[in-house]
């Protein structure tokens, strides 16, 4: 076989997978929901899924302390959790502001407003076809639909009898000790202050003209484990929320049986945790004046 | 520069057009030269002097070393092992001092400096040159030869590791039709496929052996993960050597084969002539070999091992991890030394594929110093693979996607490569197409080649 025609051969085969790709993507679109291989991979197919599909009327925007309160576990319906593990809330606030249509309420997490603004997610998902590829990844593809078939996402109807025995459990013994610990070190030791004040003008500039369109911005703040609350990373930052937020209006607010809550980690609610808390913002918003 | 960036690809094109114009005939060498200085300096043209006095350096002690070999050899030999010891295992000893602590500007300068890229790779070629060279009875090379041999661009940041003697007898008039064009795309095609689409997919999965992301873990993916590592570092590491191996062949020049199938080794001696082959023929010809090797009775053959292997370890990096990998690999070495002629003499397929299945995973359990060199948090790592994970949030692993990703690591370990070729026949240059395609689509998150940190 001559050079050229091993050249040829090759260019061929390599032509033919990227036009099948290509083609296929045109016709069946980004639609299908890839499998995520880490934290980063579970945030962009939330965001694709929301910038693709009918906007929602409730939105959830947070940090890894929201990520936990999956859609499932809410009774109310059309709503998105758009929390950004390792994120701001302002990112999935800007990118909610930025898009077309808004929902009517959009639920802000008040706990970690530190982080800046992931201007380059922002940018990405600022219109509904920057998130589009022109070829999709053929070996997630298969896996996508292999994992969407055996484990499809589910809905609150779906779960709801095992959230029933998932509650009807006692809380977890786990001890998480080590990583209260740990996570106790890194809040006291870091001063978020100033990044928070950042945050907090940018989220004054965005709350009135988001509001303006006639979407309804509320904070809510996530519980902690006692020694957590104590620290200096929360304390510091309740103290320039509420004062740059004091009006009681602008907060959504959710009870709970504190003594039922438990953390993996001191931060992060566990799963029964996260179920309880998800059932009193479902309370807290069904009694919101003129809703639904 | 790296190799997966898209200006790579257009420094070598113009590179690679302009070394057979004919204007450009007489003057190949200081071509690759000049392009070779570009490429080290892209990122770091700070860093440029240094390699420069590494270079002149070594070709001073060359010259004086061919009047007197007794004496300049070993200081030329020192000269580079001081510049490795400067800059890569200072701070084992101190730490990294603030600006202008010592008050000289030049030294607080040098101090400053971040580990130069490469510098283990080049430094081991000076004393190549310098040990090779003087040898023999030959008057010295030119300037511009020691420069390419030494700062050649498809080896000068990772390898592979050439000896001067099989590189230095290359430099001659190179001719555009004498180019095996299907041999270096085969190699380039694979090396690009080894790194896009294994390496960079398998490590969004291994990025969760970090800490202090692994405590998240469940016990069996723990488990996962190490054997996940194996196959991304060895297809990261291949995947580079193949791509220099491939670019040098466009430029008329062989590299050594730096890889072997190192995974379907039946001894950890045999392991170590299969993995980072230009690495362990260096440390045997001018370490292990000038120690005493196996001349000095069972005992000195031990130390000489153990002293190899840690050498070799610290090499990687100054870190009490990279030690230790070292001198665990010696010691595997130094226990099977005794036992392996009684084990050549059993002949049995599954004696074989225990043999490999052990050497396997001691190799990979052994990495897990590599992917976590604070010697505590490996060991953190280590104990969790012992004990039962209770994590409520552990994250959740896709394996059949670990398992598409790290096919092509074993199918190239598994099927021997006569049955391969005879399984594909003419197929070949197509499956090549379908690599070339699939690295594109199906590149994982781009992240720079492990082994350019040492």
């Amino acid at each position: 076989m001559s050079v050229v025609q091993w050249f040829a051969k090759c260019g061929f085969a390599a032509g033919l997978l990227l036009l099948a790709c290509g083609v296929a993507t045109a016709w069946f679109g980004n639609g299908l929901q890839l499998p995520s291989t880490t934290t980063r991979d579970g945030t962009l197919i939330t965001l694709n899924r929301y910038v693709r599909e009918p906007t929602p009327d409730v939105v959830l925007v947070g940090s890894s302390l929201t990520v936990r309160l999956k859609e499932e576990y809410f009774t109310t319906p059309r709503l998105r959790n758009l929390a950004l593990a390792g994120g701001s809330p302002v990112t999935g606030l800007e990118i909610v502001a930025n898009q077309p249509r808004l929902p009517r309420v959009i639920l802000a997490e008040a706990n970690v407003l530190s982080r800046p603004t992931d201007t380059a997610l922002v940018a990405k998902y600022s219109s509904a076809d920057s998130a589009r590829s022109l070829f999709f990844r053929p070996i997630r593809i298969a896996v996508a639909a292999y994992e969407n078939q055996l484990h499809a996402p589910l809905n609150h109807a779906q779960v709801s009898s095992s959230l029933r025995q998932l509650l009807n459990r006692p809380p977890s013994d786990f001890d998480n000790r080590i990583y209260v610990n740990r996570a106790l070190q890194e809040w006291n030791a870091e001063d978020p202050a100033a990044a928070v004040r950042m945050n907090v003008t940018r989220l004054a500039q965005l709350i009135p003209a988001i509001e303006r369109r006639g979407a309804r911005v509320l904070f809510f703040e996530l519980p902690c484990s006692v020694p957590l609350e104590g620290s200096r990373f929360a304390k510091s930052t309740r103290e320039i929320v509420h004062t740059a937020f004091p009006d009681p209006g602008q907060w959504l607010h959710i009870d709970y049986a504190r003594g039922e809550l438990r953390w993996a980690d001191g931060v992060h609610l566990d799963e029964r945790s996260a179920v309880i808390v998800t059932q009193s913002i479902d309370k807290a918003l069904s009694s919101l004046p003129g809703y639904p | 520069m790296t190799f997966t960036s898209w200006q790579f690809g257009a420094f070598v094109a113009i590179v690679f057009g302009a070394y057979y114009l004919p204007p450009f005939k007489s003057f190949q060498v200081q071509l690759l030269v000049v392009a070779s200085l570009f490429f080290y300096g892209y990122g770091q043209p700070e860093l440029l002097p240094l390699l420069a006095v590494a270079v002149l350096g070594t070709y001073l002690f060359l010259i004086l070393a061919l009047r007197n070999r007794a004496l300049w050899l070993p200081i030329g030999i020192a000269f580079n092992l001081l510049l490795l010891a400067f800059f890569k295992y200072k701070f084992l000893f101190i730490g990294p001092p603030p600006l202008g602590a010592v008050g000289l500007a030049p030294i607080d300068f040098l101090l400053q400096l971040p580990l130069p890229i490469g510098i283990s790779f080049f430094v081991f070629h000076n004393i190549s040159l310098l040990v090779d060279l003087t040898g023999r009875r030959d008057g010295p090379p030119d300037l511009k030869s020691v420069f390419l041999y030494i700062i050649f661009f498809p080896q000068l940041v990772s390898g592979p590791i050439t000896r001067a003697e099989m590189f230095m007898p290359q430099i001659r008039p190179k001719y555009f039709e004498d180019i095996p064009f299907v041999g270096a795309a085969k190699w380039i095609l694979t090396g690009f496929f080894f790194k896009l689409y294994v390496a960079n997919n398998l490590n969004e999965m291994t990025s969760y052996m970090d800490f202090p992301l692994y405590e998240t873990l469940q016990t069996q993916d723990r488990w996962l993960l190490v054997f996940l590592y194996s196959y991304q570092i060895y297809a990261d590491f291949f995947g580079y050597s193949a791509i220099a191996i491939g670019l040098a062949l466009l430029f008329g020049y062989q590299l050594p084969i730096n890889f072997n199938l190192p995974y379907i080794s039946i001894s950890f001696s045999e392991f170590w002539t299969r993995w980072h082959i230009s690495l362990s023929t260096w440390l045997r010809t001018y370490l292990y070999v000038p120690l005493g090797g196996n001349r000095h009775g069972a005992f000195r053959t031990y130390l000489n091992l153990m002293i190899v292997m840690g050498l070799g370890g610290l090499w990687h990096g100054a870190g009490l991890g990279y030690l230790l990998w070292g001198l665990l690999h010696g010691v595997l070495l130094v226990i099977e030394r005794p036992f392996l002629a009684r084990l050549a003499t059993v002949d049995s397929a599954v004696f074989r594929a225990a043999r490999t299945s052990v050497v396997f995973i001691c190799v990979t359990m052994l990495w897990i110093f590599f992917k976590l060199p604070n010697f505590d948090h490996a060991a953190g790592y280590l104990s969790g693979m012992f004990t039962f994970s209770t994590n409520p949030n552990p994250p959740k692993l896709f394996h059949n996607l670990a398992l598409l990703y790290s096919l092509p690591v074993m199918i190239q370990h598994l099927v021997p490569r006569s049955r391969f070729e005879q399984l594909l026949g003419g197929a070949e240059p197509y499956l090549y197409g379908l690599m070339a395609a699939l690295m594109y689509l199906e590149a994982g998150p781009e992240t720079s080649f492990i082994y350019f940190q040492f």
